[in-house]
């Protein structure tokens, strides 16, 4: 599961990277892909952030340095995230997300989550808040994937929690 | 080919977010904010003696005293020569600090050097800090930031608090000479902030034959809002302590037998001290910007009883003398940080900071003729307003990938009001000073930075110096000294982590006063040295094994001489020369952590010919601690584990013993403990 899940996580975070450096201007964002494995008969979720940013948000909640790849310093980020980022069912009540580890470098900090026995459609709604407060502009983009459908949910401050029903579909790519 | 369709997503998003401008926020975030994040220093520090201790590394010292803390900056000496709850004695890059002069040092923007005190310019007692709550200390070496003030010529160390903890926590250590402590302390969140609580009781006897029987309690209570670059804190401290004082001892009572390495002269010396503090801190930070301010009230209250030279200036009643201290300090203090340029391409920036400091001292303080700490004459006492206002200005320009440079200047202004019991001794005083610095960062490689920083500082006199015309014991005539005395200092620094794992900075400095000005506190007098000149060099190299192990050595040597053709000889009494620390530090190898870190305080001339020196002073700690469960420790602290009999602080000068006819010039010296263990359980939630 981790192969295929490092594959998206690795292209999400060049994705990052890419435009952070062409850019400019550097601007926050977070994606989470969230898609339905059928072998496991899971919903996987992957996390990608910058690395920066991450780094900066701690610092900031701490007033010390982290060390994203230090496990006592993950646990204190995994709270954070595990606050603030939730799949919701159909009574509104949060589903129990496992967490299956997070990996970070210089660039990007990626996290792993699953929700077992669950397929796509049991998520009714999402909660997504991480560095929204922190980070005004924040923009993160939720990719959910069914079968290869792939619908998108956009949050911000202002946004932070949506049902599932209002993701938008995007285009086919070639 | 599910995952490509990721892309379309991401670089139409991305799109949204591009101005086409220079990566605007990098600069000044991590300049005015994210500094530290970085284990490697290249691009983020102005000279090579700047840096940060996080809390990691602070939590790997092993400290007998809290002001020890400070030892993390490389080449600082903290030591004590009185007792526990009296201010350390410092000594960093040539000086003697004393009690901090030209040390200036704050903790969560609160100054902690207090300026015409009774005891000592500068005086620093950081006896109030909790070391579990301090997130990290900055450092800089050098007059080179405009944004320092009062006391920062020969370096400074700003200490931050945190606004919340990863993890309650609850401790208690015992240790020899009926040493005890107990810390308690947390952040639970409270209406959308965090509430910091921490309380701790602390009493240690040390080993003197005359227990130190030093107590304290501290506390500090902080609610905060929000981050720390966007967001707000009020807190509340409060201390306590009192002790009795085991003051250096004249080296021929021990030779002779008279007395013994850990006995008292006069047991009725010691003190009493508290401190109060409500503080508020605001900061608001965007892409574009960055401001901060800053409010405090400080209550300081302070009696201390020594006796230094025994029965010398009285045969029948002894010379202990009483330094009673109770002021209130004020003040705000703001900044504000802006892009002032930018250009289309993004390789050129600028960034201006504009900032203000106001300080205002009430002070009440004394000089009394003491028996057993009952007044037997008023030698002066005085009620001292002083009043300070700064204001600066600091641009700082990346003019490519591999040049940076920090131009500043600060206008300082002070007002001297002294209302002494001696109409001769009182009056009002004005000065002012305007300082520059430069610092210029280059890096002609990836791994190595270059710097080359110039800069002017200062440090206050006592305010009654400044208006004083007569010497209060003697009655004759002295001249008034001047409130502001110049520093001018330059340094070419390197860092660089050419080599893999391992950080080494070098850096050559050279600092001159106007005047070595010191104030005899002892003696009640303000005395105008001569000017003087340092110069140093200092090295400083860590190297991380791997994961959990890292090695560090640093290493400084100054040169300091007085330069006004003193026919005694151009030594400064006190001023240290070579210093080293050489660590290991062991940390998340499986359950156990620890440290083992070797001190050397080298040899100072103790008078101005240098026919009299001190001896070094080497010390070897250590630690040891093993995680019993996820949320449980227990840790081994270990001092002087060589045991060695060493001076902690030595002086030369006259004493008379109650046997003796006549007054006799001597080493005077504070050993160091013996070999002391304490032992420390620490629970989380």
């Amino acid at each position: 599961m981790m192969v295929r899940l490092n594959l998206k996580a690795l292209l999400a975070c060049a994705l990052l990277c890419v435009s952070a450096a062409a850019g400019a201007h550097r601007f926050h964002m977070g994606i989470t892909e969230v898609a339905y494995n059928a072998r496991t008969k899971s919903t996987e979720i992957v996390h990608t952030y910058m690395a920066h940013d991450v780094e900066a948000l701690m610092l900031n909640m701490y007033q010390r340095q982290f060390d994203l790849t230090d496990p006592d310093d993950q646990l204190v980020f995994r709270k954070y995230v595990e606050e603030r980022f939730a799949l919701k069912g159909a009574d509104g009540k949060r589903l129990p997300l496992r967490w299956v580890g997070m990996t970070a470098d210089s660039q990007s900090v990626t996290i792993y989550q699953e929700l077992e026995n669950a397929p796509l459609s049991k998520t009714v709604g999402i909660r997504h808040a991480i560095l929204t407060d922190f980070l005004p502009d924040q923009v993160n983009t939720v990719n959910l994937n069914e079968a290869g459908k792939i619908r998108s949910l956009t949050f911000t401050l202002n946004a932070a929690e949506q049902p599932t029903a209002r993701a938008i579909q995007q285009q086919r790519a070639q | 080919m599910k995952t490509f369709r990721v892309t379309p997503i991401a670089a139409a998003l991305a799109s949204l977010f591009f101005h086409g401008a220079a990566s605007a926020d990098e600069f000044v975030l991590q300049r005015v904010l994210v500094e530290g994040a970085r284990i490697n220093k290249i691009g983020m520090t102005d000279s090579a003696s700047s840096g940060t201790a996080n809390a990691k590394d602070l939590e790997n010292r092993t400290v007998y005293r809290p002001g020890e803390l400070l030892e993390a900056m490389p080449g600082l000496i903290a030591s004590q020569h009185s007792g526990e709850g009296k201010a350390n004695q410092f000594y960093l890059r040539g000086f003697n600090l004393d009690h901090g002069t030209d040390l200036s040092t704050s903790v969560d923007g609160m100054p902690v050097n207090q300026r015409s005190h009774a005891h000592g310019q500068g005086w620093t007692d950081l006896n109030f800090l909790i070391p579990e709550l301090v997130s990290r200390l900055d450092y800089r070496k050098g007059p080179y930031s405009s944004t320092d003030g009062d006391f920062a010529s020969a370096g400074k160390a700003s200490l931050a608090y945190a606004n919340r903890l990863v993890a309650p926590i609850a401790s208690v250590t015992l240790g020899q000479d009926d040493y005890a402590r107990t810390v308690l302390a947390g952040s639970p969140e409270l209406a959308g902030g965090n509430l910091l609580y921490a309380l701790e009781l602390l009493k240690n006897d040390g080993p003197w034959t005359r227990p130190d029987g030093y107590r304290k309690v501290n506390a500090v209570l902080r609610y905060s809002h929000g981050y720390s670059n966007n967001g707000w804190t009020v807190t509340g401290m409060h201390y306590q302590g009192h002790w009795n004082s085991t003051d250096q001892i004249p080296l021929r009572g021990v030779e002779s037998g008279q007395l013994g390495r850990y006995d008292a002269f006069d047991l009725s010396d010691g003190g009493e001290a508290k401190r109060s503090s409500i503080s508020g801190n605001w900061r608001r930070t965007t892409d574009e910007s960055a401001t901060a301010l800053n409010a405090y009230v400080i209550r300081n209250q302070l009696d201390l009883y020594s006796n230094f030279t025994y029965f010398l200036n009285d045969p029948v009643n002894g010379d202990q003398f009483a330094q009673p201290d109770r002021r209130v300090t004020t003040g705000v203090d703001g900044s504000h940080t802006w892009h002032a340029y930018k250009s289309a391409d993004g390789k050129l920036m600028s960034d201006l900071t504009a900032g203000f400091q106001l300080q205002n001292d009430n002070i009440f303080n004394g000089l009394y003729d003491t028996r057993a700490r009952q007044r037997i004459a008023t030698t002066r006492e005085d009620h001292i307003v002083e009043t300070s206002g700064a204001v600066y200005l600091e641009s700082a320009t990346m003019w490519s990938d591999s040049l940076r440079t920090v131009v500043g200047a600060r206008a300082n202004r002070y007002r001297f009001d002294v209302a002494g019991d001696r109409l001769e001794n009182s009056g009002r005083a004005y000065d002012t000073l305007v300082t520059p610095t430069l610092s210029i960062a280059w890096a002609p490689f990836k791994h190595t930075e270059l710097y080359l920083n110039y800069g002017h500082g200062f440090h206050s006199n006592d305010a009654r110096g400044t208006v004083a015309t007569l010497d209060p014991k003697s009655l004759d005539p002295v001249d008034a000294t001047p409130g502001l005395v110049r520093s001018r200092g330059m340094e070419l620094g390197l860092r660089t982590v050419a080599i893999p794992k391992m950080e080494t900075t070098v850096s050559l400095y050279r600092l001159d006063f106007a005047s070595e000005l010191t104030y005899i506190g002892d003696a009640g007098n303000t005395e105008a040295g001569d000017p003087s000149r340092r110069y140093g060099v200092e090295l400083s190299n860590i190297y991380r094994v791997n994961k959990w192990l890292a090695l560090n050595v640093d290493a400084a040597y100054a040169r300091a001489r007085s330069r006004g053709g003193n026919p005694d000889g151009d030594r400064i009494p006190g001023a240290v020369e070579g210093v080293a620390q050489a660590g290991l530090t062991v940390d998340g190898f499986g359950p156990w952590s620890g440290a083992l870190r070797l001190r050397y305080f080298g040899p100072r001339p103790l008078i101005e010919d240098d026919s009299v020196r001190s001896h070094a002073s080497t010390t070897l700690n250590g630690r040891i601690g093993y995680r019993i469960a996820k949320d449980m420790r227990i840790e081994l602290e270990g001092f002087n584990l060589t045991n060695r009999r060493d001076s902690a602080i030595d002086y030369y000068y006259e004493s008379r013993l109650a046997n003796e006819a006549q007054g006799v010039e001597d080493i005077h010296f504070h050993p160091i403990e013996p070999r002391t263990f304490r032992l420390t359980f620490v629970k989380n939630w």
